[in-house]
């Protein structure tokens, strides 16, 4: 099995749920979890923020404790979380958060700042010596098999095939621990502006110079290419025809 | 009463005008001249390029191709591009995979193209390599990429950590200067100066464009990353027949013309293709409701859609728009599936099925098809 001084860290954070928009344990970071479970007994589950009471959900979803990591307002998490899991050698955190911007980031920039290989879009992880391999999710029912070098972070697919249990007794169990402050760098000044989403996003499109009769045409116009027709032969022939033109364009592998 | 009305003649002699109007030659009189309808009224013209002169600075797109092509939100990324560059700036484009498709109409300028990139595979090291390259060469204002899960919004990713750039992600509103995304799970929509790096959601721009780019073929980057900590160890398939339709790559329908279900679904388990059906089809009872495609049914995205028997109503064309390439099997030639289509057999469906069957159970044509993957 696997050596007991492997150092594995599961970062969580708070999410939303998607119809109330109530605070909740973030669906990816518990599969996150779930996921470093499966690898180690010993996890640090670690936040950065405040000891937000939706923190406990991980605590029933097997976590023995949750370490908070103070942020001051306005700070980036980055440098609080880099500093704390340097030295580990599995950070496994969701693919994108579901409260906050959701950018999909972290895990890179994490990645980044310690120097480590990144893969997201994991489904399966398993250990392997000094190094870790990962099913990673791709659409069209395929899936990719890739190996890193530990110590590596990980981000789990939202597809993840792992069945979090919650457990009410355990969260009663468990705590939040909170570490001392830290002074986080501060955030230069957003640039972003934040409204409520109400409003349908316009969609890129090319100012319209046509005049009305061209308008007309185009829009009745109909964009059927209509592609070539095998009408002589005979059965064998058009069944070869399909096949040639599949070959034609890779859409079968023989 | 009898006073001579005067009547307009309704086959004056007219032209036809470029956009396709009818313009009456005033003061000619006379009957009706057929060469002048036969001349083509409508004759795309070639659209006017977007860019002339030297370029000024540049904007760029990349996105991983796939059998050649790239898909419709990687066309997006592009015509995002040409759509935001000012007048001076030009659209470089760089391809991960081979190219056999026209990016002209998408507005690309300069093309390069990298068929050596596995289009499937990992090697986010080397492809970050050559995609720093190739903005070093350029130094463009913004680079625009699909937010995808085929490699194309990992690399984004990557490339803003590399670069220590600013990037926004999922972007859902374009405009020039500015980008729009949704936080907080889509409750609310942030709107900042646009960033470097643009990885852009799908469906947010419109690909249509009344301009086109010179497309000129541009030499790829060369960069070499050194072996790093990953490793690629291919590609876990799962059966087609095992996948939920919309999932599934390869389908192959049957509709009211298909007789012989087994037949049909023999011919699916040769090519590992999922099984779909027409309405009628499933009215009928020969399939389950959920093999629906359709207006009322799925809607699927398969690369390749082979359509037995089916004669392409509106209702059922609905299901398959985003299917790239569709094969039909229909004994009329002139059923509308044959306008969608891209290679349409008229024939007997249960005799071409036979043939196909017989035809795989053969392959013993030239191999020629791509090796891997
Ligand atoms: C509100 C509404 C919603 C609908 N939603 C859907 C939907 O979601 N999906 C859907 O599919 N339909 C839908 N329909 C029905 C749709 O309009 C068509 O009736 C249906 O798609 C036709 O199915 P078909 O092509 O299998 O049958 P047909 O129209 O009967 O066509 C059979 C075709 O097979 C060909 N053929 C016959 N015999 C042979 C042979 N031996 N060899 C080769 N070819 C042969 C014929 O030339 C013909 O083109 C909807 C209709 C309505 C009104």
């Amino acid at each position: 099995m696997m050596p007991p001084q492997l150092k594995i860290a599961a970062l969580v954070s708070v999410g939303r749920n998607p119809a109330s928009g109530a605070p909740r344990a973030a669906r990816n970071d518990v599969l996150a979890l779930d996921a470093a479970l499966g690898l180690a007994r010993e996890v640090s589950v670690l936040h950065a923020g405040d000891a937000a009471p939706a923190l406990h959900d991980y605590l029933a979803y097997g976590a023995a404790s949750v370490e908070v990591l103070p942020l001051p307002p306005g700070a980036d998490a980055l440098a609080p979380l880099a500093g704390r899991v340097a030295g580990y050698d599995l950070i496994l955190c969701g693919q994108r958060a579901e409260a906050g911007q959701g950018s999909g980031m972290l895990a890179y920039r994490l990645a980044k700042a310690l120097n480590m290989p990144v893969v997201s879009a994991a489904l399966e992880i398993s250990l392997l010596g000094d190094e870790v391999e990962i099913v990673q999710f791709l659409p069209k029912g395929q899936r990719r098999v890739v190996r890193v070098s530990l110590p590596a972070v990980i981000a789990l697919h939202p597809l993840a095939p792992r069945n979090p249990r919650y457990v009410y007794a355990s969260r009663r169990a468990g705590r939040l621990l909170s570490a001392p402050a830290q002074v986080g760098a501060p955030l230069p000044a957003s640039p972003w502006q934040s409204e409520p989403a109400v409003k349908k996003p316009q969609k890129l499109k090319p100012p319209e110079t046509r005049q009305g009769h061209a308008r007309l045409l185009g829009a009745i116009a109909t964009e059927s290419k209509g592609g070539a027709l095998v009408r002589e032969g005979s059965a064998a022939e058009k069944a070869r025809a399909i096949l040639d033109y599949l070959r034609a364009n890779r859409l079968i592998g023989f | 009463m009898n006073q001579e009305r005067k009547r307009l003649d309704p086959r004056r002699p007219f032209l036809l005008n470029p956009a396709g109007l009818r313009r009456i030659i005033l003061g000619a009189t006379g009957g009706f001249d057929a060469s002048l309808l036969a001349a083509p009224a409508h004759k795309p013209a070639a659209k006017p390029l977007r860019l002339h002169g030297d370029p000024a600075g540049y904007l760029l797109a990349a996105a991983h191709s796939q059998r050649g092509m790239l898909d419709a939100h990687a066309h997006q990324a592009i015509a995002a591009a040409a759509l935001l560059a000012t007048p001076q700036q030009a659209v470089a484009v760089l391809v991960f995979g081979s190219l056999n498709e026209d990016l002209r109409a998408y507005g690309a300028d300069l093309v390069a193209v990298l068929p050596g990139a596995d289009e499937l595979g990992f090697a986010p090291e080397q492809e970050l390599a050559w995609l720093d390259e190739f903005v070093t060469r350029y130094a463009p204002a913004h680079v625009f990429m699909p937010d995808n899960e085929t490699g194309d919004g990992d690399l984004g990713r990557r490339l803003a950590v590399q670069l220590e750039a600013e990037v926004a992600t999922h972007v859902v509103e374009l405009k020039p200067g500015a980008v729009a995304m949704y936080w907080q799970g889509g409750a609310a929509l942030a709107r900042g100066p646009m960033p470097l790096v643009v990885l852009i959601a799908p469906d947010v721009v419109e690909t249509s464009l009344p301009f086109s780019g010179a497309g000129e073929t541009v030499a790829p980057p060369a960069a070499q990353a050194p072996p790093g900590p990953y490793q690629n160890r291919g590609l876990r398939e799962i059966a087609a027949s095992a996948l939920a339709l919309e999932e599934a790559d390869f389908i192959v329908a049957a509709g009211n013309g298909v007789a012989d279900i087994p037949t049909l679904e023999a011919v699916a388990a040769a090519f590992g293709a999922a099984v779909g059906a027409s309405r009628v089809a499933v009215d009928e009872g020969k399939f389950t409701r959920d093999k629906q495609i359709g207006a009322t049914g799925k809607t699927v995205s398969a690369s390749t859609y082979l359509a037995v028997g089916i004669s392409g109503a509106v209702q059922h064309l609905q299901g398959i728009k985003a299917c790239r390439h569709v094969i039909a099997i229909n004994c009329d030639a002139s059923a509308p599936i044959t306008k969608r289509a891209d290679l349409s057999i008229v024939g007997d469906a249960q005799e071409v099925m036979t043939a196909l069957l017989a035809g795989l159970a053969q392959r013993n044509w030239p191999d020629t098809a791509r090796e891997s993957v």
